[in-house]
C-alpha cells in the first residue's frame, strides 16, 4: 500500500464532530446524493473509469425479476484513492463485487461509493477511518 | 546551519516506503520523515538569507471525515467557510449576506470549483489538492496539481497593480516583498465574483488580497490573508492558513474536466 507522509502538528488533528456535512473537495454531495438514504447492489463489475474529478465504476445487477440493470457508482477523485492506497487495478471488470453506496435523488441507478467488497469478502473503497 | 540540522536529521531517521508502480511515490532512501522533528527543525534558507518556501505543501486538513470516512479528500474547515475562526464571521455587506445564505440553501451548485471553473488564490491555499512552491531571486511561483495551474509572484521590486485592471484573472496579479522573514504578497486585478469557500463568499473585481507567508518551522507554513474589499465587505478581514510540508511525493495531475459528469445532475 502507497502511504503518503504529511507533517501535521498534534495541534491540527482534531475529533470527529457529529453533525459534520458530507466531504467533497469537487462540489456537495448533497447537490445530487441523498445523504439520508443507501442501496446494496450485487453484480458484475462493466467499466471502470479512473478519470477526475471523481471514478465510476459501472455494475450490471441482476434483479429478482431477472432483469440486469446497470448500475454507475462514483467514488473520489483518482489522486486520492492513489495516496490512499487504492489504484486502478484494485478491481477488473468482471470482478464479482457488493456495492455499498448513497443513491443520487433525481437520477436512477446512479450512487456514491461506501463500500465495495469482493466475493471473497475482500474490500476496496473502504474508506472507514481512513483520512 | 539549517543544511547541518537537516543532515543529521536525516541521518538519524529513516522510514521505509513502499512503491507502487508510478515515480511520485517517495522520496530517495533514507530522508528523514518523524513530525516531531520537522516540527523543531527550522525553515532552510536561500543563499541571501532570506527563508525558503520551496516544498510541496498540503492544506491543513482538520476537518474530520464522518465515521464512514471522508467521500472524497480530505480538507480544512476553511474550505467550506473562509470564515471559519474569524471572530464574528465575515463583516458582509448586506447583499453578500444575502447571497452567501442562498448558496448555501442551494449546495452551492453555482460553485465555479464545482464547474471546474479556477477558484482564485484564497480557495487554492485551501482546496486539498498539493501545491509545489518554487523560490527562486526575483521571483515565487506556486504550481498546483489542480489543472496543472500555475501563479506567479513578482518580487523584482515591480509595484502592485490598481485594483481594477484592463485584463482581470481569477489569480490576479501578485507582487511580493519580504519584511523580515515574513513575504508579504499583494494580490489585485481579479475577475469579479470569486468565491472565498465553498459557502460563496465572495470577493469582487474591487477586491485586494495581502498575503504574509512565514514558514515557522522545516515542516509548516503559515499565511495569514487580509481581504480588503469594500464592494462586499463593510471591513477588511483576516485569517490564517496553515500548510503543511509533504516531503515524500510530488505533484499529480488533477485535470477537473476531463470526465465530470457531476454538473448535469445538480439540482
Amino acid at each position: 500500500m502507497s502511504k503518503r507522509l504529511v507533517w501535521l502538528s498534534a495541534t491540527s488533528v482534531t475529533v470527529w464532530l457529529a453533525g459534520a456535512a458530507p466531504l467533497r473537495a469537487h462540489h456537495s454531495a448533497a447537490a445530487i446524493y441523498d445523504e439520508g438514504k443507501t442501496v446494496t447492489v450485487q453484480g458484475m463489475v462493466t467499466k471502470i473509469e479512473w478519470t477526475n474529478p471523481h471514478v465510476f465504476i459501472h455494475v450490471d445487477a441482476k434483479e429478482t425479476t431477472g432483469q440486469v440493470v446497470s448500475w454507475s457508482f462514483e467514488g473520489a477523485s483518482p489522486i486520492g484513492l492513489y495516496r490512499d492506497g487504492v489504484h486502478k487495478d484494485s478491481l477488473k471488470v468482471g470482478d464479482t463485487v457488493t456495492v455499498v453506496g448513497v443513491p443520487a435523488r433525481s437520477v436512477e441507478h446512479l450512487a456514491e461509493i461506501r463500500t465495495i467488497t469482493f466475493a471473497d469478502g475482500r474490500k476496496v473503497f473502504d474508506r472507514a477511518g481512513k483520512p | 546551519m539549517t543544511r547541518t540540522v537537516a543532515a543529521a536529521l536525516m541521518s538519524t531517521f529513516v522510514v521505509s516506503i513502499s512503491v507502487h508502480a508510478q515515480w511520485p511515490t517517495g522520496p530517495p532512501a533514507g530522508v528523514v520523515k518523524t513530525p516531531a522533528s520537522a516540527e523543531r527543525a527550522p525553515a532552510p534558507r536561500t543563499k541571501d538569507g532570506k527563508p525558503d518556501l520551496s516544498g510541496v505543501w498540503q492544506p491543513e486538513r482538520n476537518r474530520p471525515c464522518p465515521p464512514d470516512g471522508c467521500r472524497d479528500l480530505q480538507t480544512g474547515e476553511q474550505f467550506f467557510d473562509i470564515a471559519w475562526g474569524v471572530k464574528g464571521g465575515l463583516p458582509y455587506q448586506p447583499w453578500a449576506a444575502d447571497l452567501v445564505k442562498k448558496r448555501i440553501s442551494q449546495n452551492g451548485t453555482s460553485d465555479p470549483n464545482a464547474r471546474c471553473l479556477p477558484t482564485g488564490i484564497v480557495r487554492y491555499h485551501t482546496f486539498p489538492l498539493l501545491k509545489k512552491i518554487v523560490q527562486v531571486p526575483g521571483l515565487l511561483v506556486i504550481l498546483n496539481e489542480r489543472d496543472s495551474l500555475y501563479r506567479q509572484i513578482m518580487m523584482d521590486g515591480r509595484q502592485p497593480l490598481p485594483r481594477e485592471v484592463e485584463l482581470p484573472s481569477p489569480m490576479g496579479y501578485s507582487t511580493g516583498k519580504w519584511d523580515g522573514d515574513t513575504l508579504v504578497v499583494e494580490s489585485t486585478g481579479f475577475t469579479d465574483d470569486l468565491w472565498l469557500d465553498q459557502h460563496g463568499s465572495p470577493l469582487t473585481s474591487g477586491g485586494r488580497i495581502v498575503e504574509r507567508f512565514r514558514r515557522v518551522s522545516f515542516a509548516k507554513l503559515e499565511i495569514e490573508i487580509t481581504v480588503d474589499d469594500p464592494k462586499a465587505y463593510t471591513a477588511p478581514w483576516s485569517t490564517k492558513l496553515n500548510q503543511f510540508l509533504v516531503p515524500d511525493t510530488e505533484l499529480l495531475d488533477y485535470v477537473c474536466l476531463e470526465n465530470e459528469k457531476d454538473v448535469q445532475h445538480f439540482h
